[in-house]
């Protein structure tokens, strides 16, 4: 008897939780959440984290559905979020969020916000590529839901696309580290040698999107010095830190002084092996010397690319009726969207010089004397 | 009688296994060198200097850490006849909580005179042994599915140490402790060149090339890894002598528990922070090791070889895609890893699974 009664507890423990891996965004109406919901509390609290402040009385609500690494990645998702905070508290806005743990859960949360009546939400934000495949299928179905689409580009009507030149910051970060690997240069808890010219860059997977970070970086040291050798690898991984640091490490002891990462949080390997190296590193997507003050000490500037700022423009496009549903948005130096962004700690001790040179090459490219590449050579 | 000679029969046969491995390895290694030497400035040299660079060797230690953890805890709970797949679950338990616990009490203070650092890890080993405890009663005492029980393991890992960062940290990677395992080096045996790897790690690593020997030592020659191998091939026989066949099986799935939580807590204290996004950041490793132990033949010391050779590629690899001038796709050079331990299984794999693992045993006198 009682190991029957086990069985279907651990059954029902186990269907719930699999429903907290990939249950969709709190919704009423989902009779399977909240039957599984009543018999344990595991999915309940899961199903919860996401903050509702949607409510009735607001003027626009947004959906945001967020990419893969979820809340507290500290930098893309981050820096959404701030965007939608931002708009929250000066646009009158509210919004609901759904945290997808895999691919294949962009589509359910697409719908569910897409479908949603009460609140019925005026826009869906989508972040990050990997959601394009599952926003075009979703898209064609909700034809009246406005839709908004960072880093791709979907033609139709009801999404506004927002990408980045992410190579144009890149290629700063690039020019301000062949400017520095090529002098004695000592701040925080690393220094470079100025004798070897040498510098790394960490990618998480090997696609356009990550390219475009590697192209401009490489354009950037050698617009600084020719002779500047970029050594770059992939970790095949978004997450997996310690192999960011296994190759960062290796970067180092070959003589690199400083490795740019766009991995992620693979790329937090990249600091710790900075640290243990006495080397620096420069950070993505955020300024990593402010959301990772642990490794403030070694980062010399991040490449920051304001997801914010794309965010914020469409929330308040919809508030103000000027949706550009169709569009394609660009952010580059010009606009802002994407900037070299000096460390909390290290900033003050960059030589002007080489910040001077760094903000030349800035105001080069967006006069389009500079043509930043956006494929590696 | 027979027995004997099946055992004997083998033996023998494990060695021959062992020498085509070992040769095998060692024949790739010679050809490398021969044709690096050969042609120097071509691909083949380059490997050459990769494989034969001091930093490549202690980057393959650390690699090799959580991956020789969670096989040898494979093994104790396959030979005991209990088929652990849940091994990934366990090293993101112990990965995560052995970074929760140090961040609560404080990275850089003491608990009892012990730095939390290491209090962490303790306490990243308990929450493996605990959820292999669970798991235990569940295929043991309720006979449950013992593939579908450690897949549950994994799920609700993955689901549940995500959602725990999220709630104590707001998202689902922790804060960098700011603290991570010291490097231990030991004086003039350090200075070795290539093999001074050995000699100036983590700690971690110094545990690992303990744990292998002391694995195969406990496996082999002590009644208690008779009686693993025993409940693992022959329970009832086991039963017969009058030994608890449960027990053994609680124990070994519990040793099992043990040593992956040393694995995931090196694994997470080696960095001082857990990433918890997609697979999080054991990323398949509890998987690789299952493939490990199975490719060195459920021996403790293969395993080892095994996981050494997995992570002795990967730290190649990651050398290789950074040598500038050949046109091969850094994509294709990730996959060396992985394609040469699936070739090498088809090839020489050669394991024999305990008689009883995944099968219940009902002592009949309950």
């Amino acid at each position: 008897m009682d190991r029957r009664k086990f069985l279907k507890a651990t059954g029902v423990a186990g269907i719930a939780g699999l429903a907290g891996c990939s249950g969709g965004p709190t919704e009423s109406g989902s009779t399977a959440t909240e039957e599984s919901a009543e018999s344990t509390s595991e999915s309940t609290e899961a199903e919860t984290t996401q903050e509702s402040t949607a409510s009735a009385d607001s003027e626009v609500n947004v959906g945001m559905v967020y990419a893969l690494g979820g809340l507290g990645d500290k930098s893309f998702n981050d820096a959404a979020k701030r965007g939608i905070e931002r708009a929250e508290s000066e646009l009158n806005v509210s919004y609901n969020e759904g945290q997808p743990s895999a691919a294949e859960e962009f589509p359910t949360f697409q719908r569910r916000f897409a479908q949603s009546q009460n609140p019925d939400y005026d826009l869906v934000c989508c972040i990050g590529f990997a959601q394009k495949s599952a926003l075009q299928e979703t898209s064609k179905n909700f034809p009246d839901q406005k839709f908004m689409l960072v880093d791709e580009q979907i033609e139709r009507d009801n999404v506004a696309s927002y990408v980045f030149k992410e190579e144009q910051g890149s290629f700063l970060v690039g020019h301000l580290a062949g400017l520095l690997t090529n002098q004695q240069f000592e701040a925080g808890a690393g220094s470079t040698s100025g004798d070897s010219k040498k510098v790394g860059f960490v990618g998480g997977f090997e696609v356009p999107l990550i390219q475009k970070f590697q192209a401009g970086f490489t354009a950037g040291v050698e617009h600084a010095d020719e002779n500047i050798e970029v050594t770059s690898a992939f970790a095949g991984s978004f997450s997996d830190s310690a192999q960011g640091k296994e190759i960062a490490t290796s970067m180092y002891e070959d003589g690199a002084d400083i490795v740019y990462h766009a991995a992620g949080g693979t790329g937090l390997g990249v600091f710790q092996a900075a640290q243990e190296q006495g080397k620096f590193a420069i950070g993505v997507d955020s300024d990593q010397s402010q959301t990772d003050p642990n490794y403030a000490d070694v980062i010399l500037a991040s490449m920051v690319k304001r997801v914010e700022t794309a965010v914020y423009t469409s929330v308040e496009n919809v508030a103000e009726d000027s949706y550009n549903g169709g569009e394609l948005t660009t952010l580059g130096l010009e606009q802002d969207g994407v900037a070299c962004v000096y460390g909390q700690e290290l900033g003050s001790e960059i030589p002007e010089d080489v910040k001077s040179s760094v903000a030349e090459s800035r105001q080069a490219i967006i006069d389009g004397d500079i043509s930043v590449p956006t494929e590696p050579q | 009688m027979s027995t004997q000679n099946t055992l004997t029969g083998l033996l023998e046969r494990d060695w021959s296994y062992r020498e085509t491995l070992v040769g095998g390895a060692v024949g790739i290694f010679v050809t490398i060198a021969v044709l690096g030497l050969l042609l120097p400035e071509s691909l083949w040299a380059d490997l050459f200097g990769i494989i034969t660079e001091r930093s490549t060797l202690s980057s393959a230690l650390r690699l090799s850490v959580p991956i020789v953890f969670a096989a040898l805890g494979g093994i104790f709970a396959e030979k005991v006849g209990v088929i652990n797949i849940g091994l990934e679950g366990l090293l993101i338990v112990s990965a995560f909580v052995a970074i929760l616990v140090p961040a609560i009490l404080g990275p850089t203070e003491t608990t009892l005179f012990i730095p939390n650092l290491w209090v962490g890890f303790a306490a990243g080993i308990l929450a493996s042994v605990l959820f292999s405890g669970l798991f235990a009663v569940v295929c043991i005492r309720y006979k449950a599915d013992q593939i579908i029980a450690g897949l549950a393991v994994w799920l609700i890992a993955l689901g549940l140490a995500p959602f725990a960062a999220t709630v104590y940290y707001g998202g689902v990677n922790t804060e960098n402790l700011g603290t991570s395992l010291p490097t231990w080096t030991i004086p003039v045996l350090s200075e070795i060149p290539l093999f001074g790897a050995f000699f100036s790690a983590t700690p971690a690593v110094y545990a690992m090339l303990l744990a292998v020997p002391a694995s195969w030592f406990v496996l082999n020659r002590t009644s208690f890894g008779n009686h693993v191998r025993a409940s693992g091939e022959n329970p009832r026989a086991l039963d017969t002598v009058g030994v608890n066949v449960s027990r053994v099986r609680y124990a070994s799935v519990l040793l099992s528990g043990f040593l992956t939580g040393i694995g995931g807590a090196a694994l997470s204290l080696g960095l001082g922070q857990f990433i918890g996004n997609n697979q999080t950041m054991v990323n398949g490793k509890g998987f690789i090791a299952i493939v490990a132990y199975l490719f060195g033949n459920y021996n403790p010391i293969g395993a080892f070889g095994a996981s050494f050779l997995f992570a002795g590629l990967e730290a190649v690899q990651i050398r290789l895609q950074q040598v500038p001038g050949y046109a091969i796709p850094d994509s294709l050079i990730q996959t060396i890893p992985y394609v040469t331990v699936i070739v090498v299984l088809a090839l020489v794999g050669r394991t024999r699974i305990p008689e009883a693992a995944g099968e219940h045993y009902e002592s009949g006198d309950d």
